[in-house]
């Protein structure tokens, strides 16, 4: 059993009397280029948002570029946007080659899909920044785009779970699982998180069913686990595949790869209430948040041993492909984070990082160090495939791309400890008297230093990624990257 | 053939929802539901503009195919 | 075990239920509770709903995304409430949608901000921060004081607030446009207005037109303040 196992867990291996498939790979290929144009405009609005935080100034003086309303465009763009479409595209691409299938439901719906899936982006941006949000963390968009996202949710659900069912392969791959367990999880938070009465069928304007402290914990059921499961589980689908396929070598443990999966999508559910410490969430929540959150730590280093292990026998192969290089430094950060996450729940940790930057640099350690980091690996290794090119315009520029962008996460990531420890600190110190030491103005001034850090960091990661467009755009056009069958010269390393 | 019954299911749902779009536009009390709703109704018009094309470049395709 | 995952993930039917039962268990041993067990938002006197004016200026704050920097949850730390007033009750946002407790404090709580400041520096510090508070990082809202806010827009938001469960009353209901203006006018007689919203703060309007600051400030005002704490019976509160 077990090597027939095994066999299924690595996708490399693959009988070749099949029957010859045409994949759909032009929806994934649109779902490339959209997740990187989107990259670029969320962290080009994440490094204006930063610069606000600097700069007032920033602001300039206008309803629709103040930070409140910017803020949302930011996080939509990088979470929904940027990590959405890559993981339409991961997700496609992966379902198709394991199940030796054709996406599943004709090319029209793909088509709806993709075009719908940014039509819903490019309105919820506007609305936010027209000023019409429902007020609440990564569920911003009002109930009209809420609705619409939901039948495209639907499709995507169709064309994913519909290929499955077309599968020429006896087992379901392991990145397959996670992409599902996330397809599910994600219209159920969306649609038990969004219960809300429209003020009028003409009006972009609801009032949630939920009030008050259930409200808050109905929110952050959904908001953490739109990180379980739309930022963590699904990216893992995306390692499951790429990280094999990068280093040659199958997935480490496969009963690993079975005990994880089954206690992260159960453990992530319970963390929401990590949020709500000493809030008036009542206390038994509280806790059973923390408790869940900290035993979190084991699945989520599961996927990590995983990750990592796989490259065992390969590690020579982070010299000579770059895009690995962004994968497992991704499952690094990961580890990093997930660690970092189960600390910060522990109530009396809670008690001076909430409401800081420390979470705000947690936060980035995970979605840029993890989230970006695994998908620009994918990306990097699809487009030569996606347009038949013979390999990438430059590694060296994508050699620069990762240490430029890891040098930005560093600053991003420090300077905001610095800033978020010394706010909590600075919150709660006393002076000789037994008074309150600081004004909370004093300490909005002390962070202007690693505020400015901050943001330089992100512009850091900003020109990483504006180089790995040029070289994403030049690999498809270049005469150099040709493909030429006819001679057997190896130019490659030239 | 599987091509068509896609085209007929997606075309006919979009059609459907550019017209929610333009009813929601038509008696919109906000400026962000008059956007929306044209919007949605210039997406479903578009969209569905591009099934009926890539339905005749499919037939195009299929004549020329003994050339290529 | 293992041979048994084999039969799970051959068939995707079977992986697809198991796992929606797997999330399923967390969300509902942890939510359920708080929605039927009666001790999670304790009845405490004096919590009303918002009047129109503070409705519409909650409906701005929501919209301008100000709990991307402004918490409005003063926690059980001994600081937070040496700083900002007696800890947040969960009765205090039971008549929130959506709850605005905020994850990041970019400027302070405003959980009880209500009071603290004046009418007059509300509209000094929306329309330009810095004039008040040098070390500010916030933006200026002073569009705020050239829009105006439309009744019948309030009327229908009150009315779907009444829908999905806040208790207004049908005098509250028909009264939103008089209790509008009556609020935006520090000349109005104020006794209809206080009678159906005890405590509500009169703002500076000029009594012709009601601009959205007069709203935001109307909200801004009665945070807080809604629950007497010298009052011995709400001392002892423990949440």
């Amino acid at each position: 059993m077990s090597d027939a196992v095994m066999g299924a867990a690595m996708p490399a291996a693959r009988p070749v009397s099949r029957a010859a498939v045409t994949y759909n790979m032009d929806v994934v290929r649109k779902f490339t280029i959209a997740a990187m144009f989107w990259a670029v405009v969320a962290f080009l609005v994440g490094v204006v948002i930063a610069a606000q935080l600097a700069f007032p100034i920033m602001n300039l003086g206008l309803e629709w570029t103040a930070f409140g309303r910017l803020r949302p465009v930011h996080t939509s763009a990088a979470i929904f946007a940027f990590g959405g479409s890559a993981l339409f595209a991961t997700s496609f691409y992966i379902v198709q080659r394991t199940c030796h299938a054709r996406l599943f439901g004709g090319e029209a719906l793909h088509n709806f899909i993709f075009w719908g899936y940014q039509f819903f982006i490019v309105m919820a941006a506007l609305s936010y920044v027209m000023g019409f949000s429902q007020g609440q963390e990564y569920a911003e968009p009002e109930w009209h785009l809420d609705i619409f996202l939901t039948i495209i949710w639907v499709a995507y659900g169709v064309a994913f779970i519909g290929t499955l069912f077309l599968r020429q392969e006896p087992h379901i791959y392991v990145a397959n699982w996670f992409f599902m367990a996330f397809i599910i999880t994600v219209a159920v938070l969306h649609l038990g998180n969004n219960v809300a009465l429209p003020a009028s069928f003409f009006e972009a304007k609801s009032y949630s069913v939920y009030s008050g402290v259930q409200n808050a914990l109905v929110q952050w059921w959904y908001g953490h686990n739109a990180v379980g499961f739309f930022l963590t589980a699904a990216f893992l689908g995306m390692m499951y595949y790429f990280i094999p396929k990068q280093a040659g070598r199958p997935v480490y443990s496969y009963r690993l790869s079975v005990v994880h999966f089954w206690s992260l999508i159960f453990m992530y559910i319970w963390a929401g209430p990590h949020h709500l410490h000493y809030t008036a969430l009542p206390d038994w929540a509280q806790t059973l948040g923390m408790v869940f959150s900290i035993i979190l730590w084991m699945p989520s280093w599961g996927g990590m041993i995983n990750g990592l292990m796989t490259l065992s026998g390969a590690w020579d192969k982070l010299r000579t492909d770059p895009g690995l290089r962004f994968s497992v430094t991704a499952v690094g950060f990961y580890g990093m984070s997930t660690f970092e996450g189960p600390m910060m729940s522990i109530k009396e940790v809670n008690g001076l990082a909430h409401y800081t930057d420390w979470v705000v640099g947690h936060v980035h350690s995970g979605a840029l160090g993890w989230v970006a980091f695994i998908s620009f690996g994918a990306i990097y290794y699809l487009v030569p495939i996606l347009w038949k090119r013979a390999g990438l315009y430059s590694n060296r520029l994508v050699a620069w791309h990762y240490w430029i962008a890891t040098l930005g996460i560093v600053l991003y990531i420090t300077s905001m400890w610095v800033a978020g420890i010394m706010q909590g600190l600075m919150w709660r110190a006393y002076d000789k008297l037994g008074f309150l030491q600081y004004s909370f103005a004093e300490s909005v001034n002390a962070m202007h230093p690693y505020y400015v850090i901050r943001m330089l960091g992100g512009v850091m990661f900003l020109l990483g990624a504006l180089m790995m467009v040029f070289n994403l755009i030049m690999t498809v056009r270049s005469a150099s990257t040709a493909v030429q069958p006819a001679r057997e010269t190896a130019v490659a390393g030239a | 053939m599987h091509e068509q019954t896609s085209d007929l299911v997606v075309g006919l749902l979009v059609l459907l929802l550019g017209l929610v779009g333009l009813v929601m536009a038509s008696g919109a009390l906000d400026d962000a539901m008059y956007v929306f709703g044209l919007s949605l109704l210039g997406f479903a018009v578009v969209f569905d503009l591009g099934l009926v094309k890539r339905y005749f470049d499919r037939i195009d395709a299929a004549k020329a195919g003994s050339h290529v | 075990m293992f041979v048994k995952h084999e039969t799970i993930e051959k068939n995707a039917v079977l992986l697809a239920v198991l796992t929606t039962l797997t999330i399923a268990i967390g969300g509902i041993v942890e939510l359920v509770p708080l929605f039927t067990i009666e001790t999670t938002v304790e009845k405490v006197e004096g919590v009303r709903p918002y009047s129109p004016l503070e409705l519409a200026g909650r409906d701005i704050y929501v919209r301008e995304g100000c709990y991307t920097c402004h918490s409005q949850q003063i926690r059980a730390l001994k600081d937070e409430v040496e700083r900002y007033g007696h800890y947040s009750l969960a009765a205090e946002s039971m008549y929130d949608r959506p709850f605005q407790w905020g994850s990041k404090r970019n400027g302070p709580d405003l959980a009880r901000v209500g009071g603290k400041y004046s009418n007059d520096w509300h509209y000094a510090h929306l329309a330009n921060p810095q004039s008040m508070v040098p070390e500010s990082l916030m933006p200026r809202y002073a569009f705020l004081a050239n829009r105006e806010v439309d009744p019948a827009r309030v009327a229908r938001h009150l009315r779907a607030n009444k829908t999905v469960g806040t208790p207004y009353t049908e005098e509250q209901v028909a009264n939103v446009a008089a209790d509008l203006a009556a609020q935006a006018d520090v000349n109005a007689e104020p006794d209809a207005l206080a009678k159906r919203y005890p405590k509500a703060v009169q703002v500076q309007g000029d009594g012709r037109r009601v601009t959205e600051m007069d709203a935001l400030v109307a909200y801004l005002q009665v945070l807080g303040t809604m629950v007497d704490f010298t009052n011995p019976a709400n001392e002892k509160l423990q949440q």
